[in-house]
């Protein structure tokens, strides 16, 4: 451990919390997406998608630190993103015989992305990603204040 | 982390087995050499910081946070070095100023 392991657990959550913002983005973007991928010669709508976030614990080190102390665990070496997964709820069926990718009865598979839920995902992470700032700026007011020791 | 603690009792032995070990020549160099590692360490840090700034300029795929972090540590460990080296100049002075 170093005096920076809390900035290195913080950094980790931020490059976490900024790829969930891009999975957002991206949702978001392609909230009205028909043609994302060819299946069998047919487009398939935009899936909607989300990160599995994971604890950063399959470091040597902290095997060892597990295996050196068995009565208290390590602190942890922060958070990644294991995977990106597709959603895999139907997509929604809007008629709209107009639409190029209308099928014979006219209607349209649209992405099942919703827009709310993205909001949410949204606000989420980047409070998330707030908090995680704030908890930075401790630290090094936490260490600042440890070179004020005895002035 | 290293919950690694010594106990006083511990500790006391190790700085008397180390006080009659290791003359005043060697211990000079032993810091010295720490000294050297310490101050290669903290530029290190800003060679880190100043390489992932360029980075970030060039528009190449580094994360805004990753270079704010570089540069606060970079910064701190200025700030620790500078607090160490006064402390030695205090000490210093403290010597000078003795009367012989």
């Amino acid at each position: 451990m170093s005096i920076f392991h809390s900035m290195n657990t913080t950094a980790s959550a931020l490059t976490a919390q900024r790829l969930r913002m891009d999975v957002v983005s991206s949702n978001m973007a392609n909230a009205d997406t028909t043609r994302a991928k060819l299946v069998n010669g047919e487009w398939e709508p935009y899936r909607r998608k989300s990160v599995v976030m994971q604890a950063k614990e399959d470091q040597f080190s902290s095997y060892l630190q597990t295996a050196l102390n068995t009565s208290s665990q390590g602190a942890g070496n922060g958070v990644k993103v294991s995977k990106i997964v597709e959603d895999e709820t139907p997509f929604q069926l809007v008629y709209d015989p107009t639409h190029p990718d209308a099928n014979e009865e006219g209607y349209v598979q649209k992405p099942n992305v919703d827009p709310l839920k993205e909001m949410v995902d949204l606000m989420s992470a980047t409070r998330s990603y707030e908090a995680n700032v704030t908890v930075l700026n401790a630290s090094k007011n936490m260490l600042m204040k440890a070179l004020e020791i005895g002035k | 982390m290293n919950p690694i603690s010594f106990t006083p009792a511990a500790s006391t032995n190790m700085l008397k087995a180390s006080q009659s070990a290791v003359t005043p020549a060697q211990a000079q160099k032993s810091f010295s050499s720490f000294l050297k590692d310490s101050i290669e360490k903290v530029n290190q840090a800003q060679v880190e910081s100043d390489k992932l700034t360029e980075k970030l300029a060039l528009g190449q795929n580094v994360d805004l946070h990753q270079v704010m972090i570089a540069s606060q540590k970079a910064s701190i460990t200025m700030q620790m070095t500078l607090e160490i080296r006064n402390k030695a100049v205090e000490a210093y002075q403290e010597m000078m100023r003795m009367q012989v």
